[in-house]
């Protein structure tokens, strides 16, 4: 399955890094995640339950900060595995300053699926990539206010 | 004899238990003891597996055993046909192991079993199994598996080639024929991945029995001696008559319930193990990864045509896929029941198929309703109907010029095909001719016209089909490599008080084989149908029997009841002329009646069954009792034709295909029930009309299968389906006593091209000259299909 987009957030381009490198905040606005630990330097363990039409599932696995560039790009490659069926994704992440509060975070990627979760309810796998993806940046927009407001 | 049942449409007498719920299936059976077996299968189609670890599995509550490939994978499930290649090598043929200990070979691979006290917790000790897998890159497209560089599904298999075969004339002739054509139609298509769907899922059940040393299986087959056979002598290496194999109501195989599936060894393996009964049934999403699915040929079809129309040639290469391993007749379909299908109703002169069978990381390849012959007439039908688009002719025309000319097989010979098989009798031009009648040809000609001006346009499809059925001569067979042979048996035993139990090795699986039998018994009997129990499906009770596939429990089987029959009816004259003080050669008997000729002295059918058994008045030299058993070999294939007509409107707009009209003329020789013939060919057309616009398996790059489920895979309903217009011609079989030729496939294997042929009629009627929308045609196919290229 193909993943892509982009989306301009409210907030410099390092503030947004420091957000994304952060395990806490990132469990905090990533949709479906109930733990994130940082096991080793950029690789974390994550715990994630999520329901996607009609299979639910608690995912466990790995993911993993590669090449970062401070404040410019880094790729993400997630390993999930579940009694559902394993997904692993390989996602580039750009940051762009579109101006001195505004950054255009964009990503592009491919995630493979297995199990039931391949062969059950693919057609409308990318509507729920697509929904989970706005809810993670709509969830880090609040975050953002509401660091804003203390 | 009498004439009371035969021809009529007596209702079945299995339904009143199928549809009060009652049937008995291999899941209802609930044995004292009984444990449940949970599989653990690869969510990958190519790995490696590094480990296993069964540690946290095995000390969970209610877990009696893990089994796993250290302890079984050196057992593997056999393939039930040798097919070499062109150079005379054998085929490839790796081991299929009950379970795998290195590397998993497509989604589903069986990896471990649990057993454990209920299912539920043999399912959730099966999921703390830890597998650490190394994901290899895999292959699901027969044609691009044979490329340089691509993965290998078995290390020792090069290119994945099971083998290389052909069929027909010498590819020179054919070449050469080509070479003379006035005009060629060629053609690239697929025929897609099918998946079975049988409404019963998969259910074993192994039990050993300690004090008889004597294993039972309880298995949704369609063949339980077959199965007996290849588990004992191929896999377990267990003693014959120690084990008994039980086929109890079974919901449905369409083919899929040949195969002899490591399951079913591995529910035996574990009772005897554990010294309890171990059930199986798996889950509908088992069923997608698992059952043997259905054709798969990625083909390139030529056919040469002179001046005048006349066929010169036909040249065809094709790709089968034939999955991660070879099922039990996977080797056949794509070889000995496609490539001797191809000379079709024509007289086309020269002909020739290049075959590969090829090595996937794909769920195993069997036969599905039809297996390899619906694959043949969609190559001959597509290539008919789409060369009269090309040429301007008309398809209906085309086919009347180029048929074979109707013979009986009695005072004219068969007709010899350039592709091996010789048919037994025909009459093509009447059955395209008939349903042209029912279907208002030129009518529908100015209505199509008048339709391409506007957003519904209408197309026509054709197909006349002929298929090889009654499998199957055991020589012919095995001079062309089958391992088994292909002869049925039936005992008829009267029991003392005149009423009959029939045991028949043909085994039904929704064919209606305890009505259609018993109206065969009663009417040769002369009594009534209530007179007669129809037994089958246990190893133990019925001699050995080969099971019902290829369209020939009544062909094959019934042909072997009636042996039986006739010989009780000869003993029973003997009893009777000694009894009436007359030489055996003077009683006539008729309508259940022992008579002597020309008398009214006469004694009844259940007189005659008395005496046998209580012999005081009893000629000399004659064996008391009334029981024969016969088994009957074929001397020939049976082979059914029919014309098949679709008609479809298509919504310029969407690209939405609707079937208006669908018109099946079949020929399947004598009739007993037309009431099943006609359910058959119902469901037959369901499944043909289901692969055409609706069904097919999909798998992403990985080799995932992406619609494995009913929400994802699409099936055939019933407000999909037009009323279904059929009609019938009867040209007897020449070379069984009853004159059957099989019923059970036909309707699958004429249906899917009409509909095919329909839609490509409907586009170039309205100025789209595509020559093929890939199947299922879906709306958004068709609607692609209008779009300027």
């Amino acid at each position: 399955m193909e993943l892509n987009g982009s989306y301009v957030l409210p907030a410099s381009t390092q503030k947004i890094w420091e957000m994304l490198m952060n395990p806490d905040t990132l469990a905090k606005v990533t949709p479906g995640i109930s733990r994130l630990e940082l096991e080793s330097e950029n690789v974390y363990k994550a715990i994630a339950e999520v329901k996607i039409g009609p299979v639910s599932g608690k995912f466990e696995g790995k993911a993993e900060v590669l090449h970062p560039v401070v404040a410019e790009s880094f790729t993400l490659n997630v390993h999930q595995n579940s009694k559902i069926g394993n997904v692993s994704a390989h996602i580039k992440m750009h940051l762009k300053a579109v101006s001195e509060n505004e950054t255009e975070l964009s990503f592009a990627g491919k995630a493979h699926m297995s199990g039931l979760l391949a062969r059950t309810g693919n057609r409308v796998m990318s509507g729920v990539a697509n929904t989970l993806t706005k809810q993670f940046f709509q969830n880090f927009e609040d975050e953002l206010a509401a660091k804003e407001q203390v | 004899m009498s004439n009371k049942f035969i021809g009529k449409s007596v209702k079945r007498i299995e339904d009143k238990r199928f549809i009060t719920g009652k049937g008995r299936y291999t899941d209802d059976i609930v044995l004292p003891g009984m444990t449940y077996a949970y599989i653990l299968r690869s969510p990958y189609a190519h790995a490696r597996i590094r480990s296993i670890d069964y540690s946290a599995a095995e000390a969970m509550q209610g877990v009696v055993t893990i089994m796993t490939g250290e302890e079984v994978g050196h057992y593997g499930v056999p393939c039930g046909w040798q097919v070499n290649f062109k150079n005379g090598d054998i085929m490839k043929e790796p081991p299929h192991p009950l379970l795998v200990k290195d590397k998993v070979r497509h989604v589903g691979d069986a990896v471990a079993m649990v057993v454990a006290e209920t299912r539920e917790l043999a399912q959730d000790a099966a999921e703390a199994i830890i597998i650490d897998y190394e994901v290899l890159p895999a292959v699901t497209d027969a044609s691009k598996a044979v490329l340089p560089g691509a993965p290998l599904v078995h290390d020792d298999v090069p290119n994945n080639i099971c083998f290389d075969w052909e069929i027909g004339n010498p590819k020179a002739e054919v070449d050469e024929a080509m070479a003379s054509a006035h005009h060629i139609t060629s053609l690239d298509f697929v025929n897609q991945r099918l998946s079975p769907n049988a409404m019963e899922p998969r259910s074993y059940i192994g039990q050993y029995d300690n004090v008889y040393d004597k294993y039972t299986l309880y298995t949704s087959t369609q063949n339980p001696h077959l199965i007996r056979l290849l588990m004992c002598a191929f896999v377990l290496g267990l003693p014959e008559h120690k084990v008994r194999v039980v086929g109890p109501d079974v919901g449905g195989g369409f083919g899929s319930k040949i195969y002899h599936y490591t399951e079913e060894a591995l529910v035996t393996l574990a009772s005897k193990k554990i010294g309890r009964p171990v059930k199986w049934t798996e889950t509908r999403s088992e069923a997608f990864q698992t059952d043997a699915h259905g054709r798969d040929h990625v083909t390139h079809a030529e056919m040469g045509f002179d001046a005048q129309g006349n066929i010169v040639g036909l040249r065809i290469k094709t790709f089968a896929n034939l999955g991660a391993y070879l099922s039990t007749f996977g080797t056949a379909v794509p070889t000995y029941l496609h490539g001797t299908l191809l000379q079709g109703l024509y007289t086309t002169p020269k002909i020739h198929l290049d075959m590969t069978c090829v090595f996937t990381h794909t769920t195993a390849v069997d036969a599905y309703r039809g297996a390899g012959r619906p694959e043949a007439t969609f190559l001959l039908e597509r290539l008919v109907d789409l060369a009269a688009l090309e040429m301007g002719v008309d398809p209906a025309e085309l086919r009347l010029k180029n048929f074979i000319p109707a013979f009986d097989g009695v005072t004219q010979p068969g007709y010899q095909t350039n592709v091996a098989l010789q048919y037994d009798s025909g009459n093509y031009h009447s059955v395209l001719e008939r349903g042209l009648e029912m279907l208002g040809y030129e009518n529908f000609r100015k209505e199509q016209a008048e339709a391409a001006k506007t957003n519904k346009i209408l197309g026509v499809g054709f197909s006349t089909y002929i298929e090889a059925c009654g499998i199957a001569p055991s020589a012919v067979v095995g001079s062309l490599g089958a391992r088994a042979g292909l002869y049925e048996v039936g005992q008829v035993r009267v029991q003392p008080t005149g009423k009959i139990s029939v045991f028949t090795g043909a085994h039904s699986h929704g064919q209606g084989h305890e009505t259609t039998f018993a109206q065969v018994v009663a009417d040769r009997l002369g009594i009534p149908m209530e007179d007669v129990d129809i037994i089958h499906g246990d190893s133990d009770t019925v001699a050995f029997g080969m099971g019902t596939y290829g369209s020939r429990s009544l062909a094959v089987g019934g042909s072997a009841i009636v042996k039986s029959l006739d010989k009780i009816i000869e003993k029973g004259a003997k009893i009777a002329a000694h009894k009436l003080e007359c030489s055996a050669d003077d009683i006539e008997f008729k309508d259940g009646k022992f008579t002597v000729k020309g008398t009214d002295k006469s004694l009844s059918f259940g007189d005659i069954a008395l005496t046998a058994y209580v012999p005081h008045v009893y000629p000399a030299n004659l064996e008391p009792g009334l029981d024969f058993s016969s088994f009957y070999d074929p001397t020939n294939f049976t082979y059914p034709f029919g014309c098949h007509i679709a008609v479809v409107e298509i919504d310029k707009e969407t690209g939405f295909t609707r079937v208006k009209r669908f018109i099946a003329v079949d020929d399947v020789g004598n009739v007993i029930n037309p009431m099943i013939v006609d359910g058959q060919i119902h469901g037959g057309l369901a499944q043909g009309i289901g692969q055409a616009l609706f069904e097919g398996v999909e798998f992403d790059e990985n080799g995932q299968i992406t619609n494995g489920s009913y929400m994802d895979y699409t099936m055939p309903r019933a407000d999909d389906l037009p009323m279904f217009e059929l009609d019938r011609q009867v040209t007897p079989c020449p070379h069984n006593p009853l004159g059957v030729k099989g019923a059970g496939e036909a309707g699958c294997i004429g249906s899917t091209p009409a509909v095919v042929n329909a839609v490509i009629d409907a586009l170039w009627s309205a100025g789209h000259k595509v020559k093929d929308v890939r199947m299922p045609m879906t709306p958004e196919r068709v609607w692609k299909a209008m779009q300027p290229a």
